[in-house]
């Protein structure tokens, strides 16, 4: 039914966080756990999420041509190959960005609520149109950043945003966290993180190579890399998402633990 | 609704709206504006008998005029300039980065001032939390004006027309301090009475 829909907005803040990253992983997740999932791509200027899902060549039709009414909402949907229950709305042309008003958001959410459980909305950084637009369709929340000072700025300027417009509930991803960094406090701490932003933290995921070369591929890593430490961070996410109580991992363990010795001893090169 | 059916009467005209002792919040009075800008109508200030209201539409840089109900229903209108509040402000909840404060009176803050923010009050401040921002007290000139926090640790602190950085080292925890003006010079002492 459409009002079961979870319509949640991922963003930021501060561009480079992993924004787009989560939404690829979250909604790979999602769609394997079953659920009908839409992810939208709402950065017109800049588009990625089609190259992360490696669906890029199959796009035919965008948000904008289902907005113009040149064709049906289900002709521009693009089915994730592997993962059915996982579609992608493109981001339409660039000169959008003239012309689009949150009622234009508003009634491309309204029609993918019709057919899909959870529409995950994948936020333009900064806190101009882009970023009003894309939250006036939005009920609820993710707000992904990094354990570095400008990237937390920028994170509670946006919270501040989300909480004059009624978007609850929010919560916090804290994206690249780097154990052995905390452990010396070269970095952000979880607790400086979470005291200046006072929200939930929803899940924290891990410094990974294997983004980078997820990336490039147009696989996300939740799709065929499960076990890199990022895949089960999102996996985590995903499960939280719904209402699942996992533990948070804690990084200083990772870092310092019997088994990150045992595992970083195996990985190291004798010869 | 209402409003709509009277702005069509008028279109392209300059407005104050009347908010009565409605407490409106800031997504409430920018809903107001919206409608108002649909009609080609610009607000230029609110009154209303809620400070709550006030307090709004002063952070969305209108301005406000505050009515007062008398016992004989006489209503008097104060305008902007010589508004007369409670003395302190209540603001209850964090001020997050990028959000601004300007308050006559004084300041009381159940929260934290994240750092971004920005807090000004003619008279004294006084945070029930961190100040973590930048805070400005006796902002019109009144040196004597004080700023309190249980963690003094701003950006940058302003009283009247003086400013100073904010210390570095690591506040000592459970002790709340206190930045006044001494001899030309802002300090920072421990809060020993209010």
């Amino acid at each position: 039914m459409a009002t079961d829909t979870r319509v949640i907005l991922i963003c930021s803040g501060k561009g480079g966080v992993g924004k787009t990253t989560l939404t690829a992983n979250l909604g790979i997740s999602l769609a394997r756990q079953g659920l009908s999932t839409a992810v939208l791509d709402a950065d017109f200027g800049l588009r990625n999420l089609d190259l992360l899902l490696g669906l890029e060549n199959r796009i035919v039709y965008t948000a904008q041509e289902v907005l113009e009414e040149e064709c049906r909402l289900d002709q521009a949907l693009v089915k994730h190959k592997q993962e059915s229950n996982l579609s992608l709305l493109p981001a339409g042309n660039p000169r959008m960005l003239d012309w689009l008003k949150p009622d234009d958001m508003q009634r491309i959410v309204d029609m993918l609520k019709e057919q899909f459980k959870y529409v995950l909305i994948d936020c333009p950084a900064g806190v101009e149109d882009g970023f009003k637009n894309a939250m006036a369709a939005s009920q609820e929340a993710i707000v992904v950043t990094n354990p570095e000072v400008s990237a937390v700025r920028d994170a509670d300027r946006v919270i501040g945003l989300l909480n004059t417009n009624a978007i609850k509930p929010v919560q916090l991803v804290l994206n690249r966290v780097r154990p052995k960094m905390m452990a010396n406090q070269e970095m952000l701490s979880i607790d400086d993180v979470t005291d200046i932003l006072a929200l939930p933290l929803l899940g924290l995921v891990l410094e990974d190579e294997e983004v980078i070369v997820s990336t490039n591929r147009g696989e996300p890593l939740t799709l065929n890399s499960v076990n890199s430490p990022a895949a089960k961070c999102y996996l985590n996410i995903a499960k939280r998402l719904q209402g699942e109580d996992i533990p948070l991992i804690d990084p200083l363990e990772e870092s310092s633990g019997f088994g990150a010795k045992f595992r970083r001893l195996m990985q190291t090169k004798i010869f | 609704m209402y409003l709509k059916n009277e702005l069509e009467k008028i279109k392209s005209v300059n407005l104050e709206i009347d908010c009565k002792n409605l407490d409106l919040s800031c997504t409430n009075l920018l809903e107001l504006i919206d409608i108002a800008n649909e009609y080609n109508c610009k607000i230029i200030s609110f009154c209303s008998s809620s400070s709550n209201t006030i307090v709004s539409s002063q952070s969305l840089g209108y301005m406000s005029h505050f009515i007062i109900e008398n016992r004989s229903k006489n209503k008097f209108k104060i305008h902007d300039n010589t508004l007369i509040f409670p003395k302190t402000h209540f603001h209850q909840g964090t001020v997050r980065s990028g959000e601004y404060l300007y308050i006559p009176g004084n300041l009381l803050i159940l929260g934290d001032v994240n750092p971004g923010a920005f807090v000004s009050a003619e008279e004294n401040i006084i945070i029930w939390g961190r100040l973590l921002g930048i805070a400005h007290a006796g902002s019109k000139g009144n040196s004597q004006a004080k700023i309190s926090a249980l963690q003094l640790r701003p950006v940058q602190i302003r009283i009247a027309d003086k400013v100073a950085r904010g210390p570095k080292e690591k506040p000592q925890l459970g002790l709340a301090e206190q930045a006044r003006i001494h001899s030309e010079e802002i300090i920072i002492s421990p809060l020993d009475s209010i």
